[in-house]
């Protein structure tokens, strides 16, 4: 290793300039990371293909510029390199670098990172008086030159950049390197991608406005933001407030609040958010920013508006109808910017030519009225009239009254299925591609010719549940992707046997493979009304996962042995199986046989071939173990009631749909006890599931908190009670459980569901978490009024049950010395991959509550509300 | 710099090192002819100028003196351009106190002081620039010039510094690393024997990651007892052969 200095001009803490010297170390044992090397670089990870024409090298600018454009991933055998990621890291900040760690990281993407700085022969030290772009783009040429020969000039190497002076410097320099610039770089080698050329356009076009606009620069409509370094001391010294802006929906104009976050929120006194009045002193901050604020005067503090009124009529007279003043603020920058892509609609053709002097320039309207108007600056304004399309916010300069952007993709005519289903995707940010022919390679096959089979070497690991134990499985109608089954038998010491069975995932799904990471981007399953995105292949979810009567499966199972009489659980076994599931029953059906009712058992295909003696028999078994589940389960579920278990309201919707799939109706759920019986085994099985894990792997382990709400989100609820004559007691869980059944008006049923309604709204969510990064007083589950609690049950639907499904399994192999570590997380990862799918559940969450405003607007593409139980599950 | 990446995802730390890696360790002995030893070296930027007095006679307070052994006394001092800002004070301030005393502690264990009762060694280190790990360049710096001064120590005292970032432990901390405010272990070996010396912990660490850190700070301490033995013993050679002409 070869040591050289560089040295650094930095400014100190008092503002002064500092002369900073730092070691630099050179290596020649820099992977190249090209499958073409005939070197001995050592070729672990990613791989650059060999079957690609030429590598291309973006220089820095276009890495900061057009790294939209870098990520389509028909653009093969990139090569950043380090001097480029780290102008990235530099100027445009942790959000665009990370956007390009990920992508670096990203198995599909044929592109890769090259650490030229630390390459002995590579690294080109910054002359005297020469300017940082100069030496960048320098040191990019150098390193392109070195990738060239160090693969013998098998291929050609392009260096891509915007500089024209590079451009004419090095262009002929070295034979096998070429250096163009991007746009020539489109044209010629692709010419055929045109949405790629399209995004290049509409970028340069917006880049050329801004600079116009920055040059005829006047009157300001905005304050400056301060910068970071002010902000953060700021902030430490509690000048300013850091909090995500949350921007009220019907008011958008007016009125936005910030939401504490984090030490801040605590050290000042003050309870409830802070409002921000008008777009001025919004600052240009967007929905979902995180920024920071300063309060106002207490005389300026203004209220909330209360009565509701039209979004645009803008400047009424101040404090006309507003409540009492609340904490007031203004924008003084912005901390983090959490722009993303906004689905926009052009304005009617009459509106676009008054908007006049420029026709290029066209106000846009978001989909999301939450966010600000757009003004990007097209020529298709006509055409893409009455379509939905994709907009990108690029900057928000303080002498404009709108934020610029640029268009990038059409996604649908207005009012048509399609392009309305892509846009609650594009608006949540759900990505629906297709699963990648890479991620189908890794699946096993399952014709009907060549069905899949249990392997019997497989067979030998698992334990076979296929003949000792009665198992199936109960679901809605028309479910595909049964991942849990129930079984129950009687021992032969006479006490019960109850086992939950959930469909072995893991088995199928390799850490870090294809499927893997497609499914932790993917993190859920989403449920339209017409349709499901799934987040495994369907070979998988509604195939070979899917615990189908009369198939063999793998599984995952939970089993207690359950005293006879006084059903105390005795002991707890966790082992993977192989099951066939005997029947899978419909909840309706389920509920009929419990209540006696045998005209259902027409409806069980399974029973129907039978003759009628061993249907007979059959039939009881049935009925016995259904009834002794449901025996079992109010048991269990009356002991978690004492604990202090809320039993909450919700109005569940289904929707059916006819033929052709078109929606028919929307019917709400019949609540049966058959429902609880089933979820009740299921928390029961997550619950002891989460207890192993956390005794086994108590620093990272995936949990589930429910954390108790905030008092003052109930103050509703007890106002609303005691009009009706009843008390709240909200103290506790189990107070508040018990006041809620207190309140109860013989009369009207109806007033009792109004409270649990509105008690689940006061809820605060529950989230996952990694046991490494909590306190272990704050598992608590409160709505399940449980110690520990987990997901396991689901893993076909919930990346967080895979996750746990691994644990489980490293938990179990624990004994037998193998080293079971390898494939789990760790706390730091597995926190980031907590708030990934926290993040994934909010935007679900989202959906549904933005169904119900879809409804109301007879708009037919309303996602099915999986659920209020969501928050309590 | 407070989104400066110290570990980046191809394993390189900021100056190009990977994570087990030391920094450059180069040293003299013998720098300066009226001391009874002296030892100079540098790690990376950060350097380091030792000297040590005695085994003589207890100087100042006789009543210090101690019965059974030897005293060692230590003082640990920055040179005032030793910092990218200038430093006002050189030594005498908290910090260099509580360094002071990590030095004699340290050397106290190695030392044979039980050898020369009633009497003084003393040791002197100046930091001439600083870049993160002062401690250990002292330590190795000191250990040097007692090895110059000819006192008998039990081995080698070799210390270094291990980190933890990105659940990744890395050995030799320089300055970058160290400001980061990331957890830090600094660790005095000798490393004949695998006995601790002396070790320091700043900030918060795992229970379950210390045993990785502090394979991390062994093997790194292993590796400078290497180098500091290949000196010593180019130093003998070469004083040899000087005597032998």
């Amino acid at each position: 290793m070869q040591r050289t200095e560089k040295v650094l001009q930095l400014r100190g803490l008092q503002g002064r300039s500092v002369r900073i010297v730092r070691e630099h170390y050179l290596r020649p044992d820099v992977p190249c990371r090209s499958a073409l090397c005939q070197a001995a670089c050592p070729r672990d990870g990613k791989l650059l293909s060999d079957d690609v024409t030429h590598y291309v090298v973006p220089d820095w600018k276009i890495v900061q510029d057009y790294l939209e454009i870098l990520e389509f991933s028909e653009l093969k055998g990139i090569i950043f390199m380090q001097t480029a990621c780290q102008a990235v890291q530099h100027q445009r900040g942790r959000r665009q670098y990370n956007k390009l760690r990920n992508l670096v990281k990203d198995a599909r993407h044929d592109c890769i990172l090259f650490a030229n700085e630390f390459q002995q022969y590579c690294y080109l030290p910054r002359e005297r008086g020469e300017s940082m772009e100069k030496w960048q783009t320098r040191s990019i040429y150098n390193a392109a030159v070195w990738y060239y020969n160090h693969c013998l000039g098998q291929l050609p190497v392009v260096m891509v950049t915007e500089d024209e002076d590079a451009i004419r410097e090095y262009g002929g320099e070295t034979e096998g390197v070429f250096v163009i610039s991007f746009k020539n770089y489109l044209d010629n080698f692709w010419p055929d991608l045109k949405a790629v050329h399209e995004l290049c356009d509409s970028i340069l076009q917006s880049r050329r406005e801004r600079e116009c606009e920055s040059q005829e620069n006047n009157g300001k409509e905005y304050p400056e933001h301060l910068p970071m370094e002010v902000l953060e001391a700021g902030i430490k010294s509690g000048r300013y407030i850091q909090g995500v802006l949350n921007v009220n929906k019907h008011r958008a104009q007016m009125e936005a609040f910030v939401r504490l976050q984090g030490a801040s929120g605590k050290e000042t006194d003050l309870q409830s958010d802070i409002l921000i009045h008008g777009t001025k002193a919004r600052n240009r901050a967007i929905h979902g920013d995180v920024v920071a604020v300063e309060l106002l005067l207490q005389h300026e503090w203004k209220g909330r508006t209360a009565s509701l009124c039209e979004n645009d009529t803008e400047e009424k007279a101040p404090g006309d109808t507003s409540s009492e003043p609340m904490p007031t603020g203004r924008v003084v920058g912005i901390i983090q910017k959490n722009w993303r892509d906004y689905v926009v609609t052009f304005p009617s053709k009459e509106e676009s030519q008054s908007q006049g002097k420029n026709a290029q320039k066209i106000l846009v309207t978001p989909w999301d009225y939450r966010i600000p108007k757009i003004r990007i600056s097209t020529q298709q304004a006509e055409a893409l009239q009455d379509c939905r399309v994709i907009v990108r916010i690029d900057s928000w300069e303080s002498t404009s009254v709108y934020p610029n952007g640029h268009f990038v993709r059409v996604l649908g005519r207005i009012g048509d299925l399609e392009g309305e289903t892509a846009v609650i995707l594009v608006e949540n940010s759900i990505s629906v591609a297709p699963f990648s022919e890479a991620q189908m390679c890794e699946m096993p096959s399952s014709t009907s010719e060549n069905p899949w089979k249990v392997n019997p070497e497989e067979e030998l690991k698992r334990i076979d549940l296929r003949n000792t134990h009665l198992v199936f499985s109960i679901d809605p109608e028309g479910c595909e992707d049964v991942d849990d089954a129930l079984s129950i038998r009687t021992l032969a010491n006479g006490n019960l046997e109850l086992g939950v069975h959930i469909a072995d995932v893991t088995h199928f799904v390799a850490v870090n493979s294809y499927t893997d990471i497609e499914a932790r981007a993917r993190a859920t399953t989403y449920y339209l009304a017409d349709r499901r995105y799934d987040m495994l292949p369907s070979i998988l979810s509604a195939d070979l996962c899917s615990l189908l009567s009369r198939v063999e499966r793998y599984a995952v199972s939970v089993m207690w042995e359950l005293d006879k009489n006084s059903y105390e659980i005795l002991r707890v076994w966790y082992n993977r199986t192989i099951i066939q599931s005997s029947y899978k029953l419909v909840y309706e059906v389920a509920q009929g046989l419990l209540d006696g009712d045998l005209s259902v058992v027409d409806d069980i295909l399974e029973l129907k071939e039978l003759d009628e003696r061993t249907r007979q028999q059959k039939l009881e078994e049935l009925v016995w173990a259904i009834g002794k589940l449901t025996d079992i389960a109010r048991r269990v579920r009356a002991k978690r009631d004492r604990c202090g278990a809320l039993e909450l309201e919700g109005v569940e919707i289904r929707v059916q749909l006819d033929d052709k799939k078109n929606i028919h109706d929307l019917i709400p759920k019949q609540p049966l006890e058959v429902h609880e019986t089933v979820a009740e085994c299921m928390i029961l099985a997550n619950h002891w599931v989460a207890k192993m894990i956390w005794e086994n792997f108590p620093h990272h382990t995936l949990l589930r908190q429910h954390p108790p709400p905030r008092q003052e989100f109930f103050s509703e609820l007890r106002e609303c009670a005691s009009a009706k004559g009843f008390s709240i007691d909200t103290r506790s869980n189990k107070a508040l459980a018990d006041s809620l059944s207190k309140a109860d008006d013989p009369l009207d049923p109806t007033v009792n569901k109004l409270l649990r309604s509105m008690a689940t709204q006061a809820m605060s969510n529950a989230l996952y978490f990694s046991t490494g990064s909590c306190p272990e007083e704050e598992f608590h589950h409160y709505g399940l009024a449980l110690d520990k609690y987990t997901h396991f049950t689901s893993p076909i639907r919930r990346y967080a049950d895979i996750v746990v499904h691994r644990l489980l399994m490293a938990a179990t192999l624990k004994d037998t010395k193998v080293d079971v570590t390898v494939n789990l997380f760790s706390n730091k990862d597995l926190e980031e991959l907590c708030r990934h799918i926290n993040n994934r559940n909010r935007v679900r969450w989202m959906t549904v509550m933005s169904s119900d405003v879809f409804e109301q607007h007879l708009v037919q593409w309303a996602l099915i509300l999986i659920g209020s139980l969501w928050v309590l599950q | 710099m407070a989104g400066l990446e110290l570990l980046s995802d191809e394993g390189y730390r900021v100056d190009g090192r990977r994570a087990g890696e030391l920094r450059k360790v180069r040293a003299r002995m013998g720098v300066f002819a009226q001391a009874d030893g002296s030892a100079y070296i540098e790690q990376g930027n950060t350097k380091a100028l030792a000297v040590v007095y005695g085994p003589h006679e207890m100087r100042g307070s006789r009543s210090k003196a101690l019965h059974d052994r030897a005293l060692v006394n230590c003082q640990y001092s920055m040179a005032t351009f030793s910092t990218g800002e200038r430093k006002r004070r050189p030594h005498g301030d908290r910090k260099s106190s509580e360094m002071t005393l990590h030095l004699k502690q340290t050397f106290e264990a190695a030392i044979l002081t039980q050898l020369y009762p009633r009497s003084q060694i003393d040791i002197y280190v100046q930091i001439l620039q600083a870049d993160g790990g002062n401690y250990c360049a002292c330590v190795n710096a000191a250990t040097l010039a007692t090895i110059d001064a000819g006192i008998p120590m039990r081995d080698y005292v070799c210390a270094s510094s291990a980190g933890f970032i990105e659940d990744t432990p890395l050995a030799d901390l320089n300055y970058v690393e160290e400001a980061a405010g990331g957890p830090q272990v600094a660790l005095a070996l000798l490393p004949k024997s695998d006995q601790i010396a002396l070790l320091e912990m700043n900030s918060r660490l795992h229970e379950d990651h210390l045993e990785q850190v502090m394979e991390a700070a062994s093997k790194a301490c292993k590796d400078v007892y290497a180098v500091l033995d290949q000196v010593v013993r180019d130093h003998v050679h070469e004083v040899t052969t000087l005597l032998g002409e």
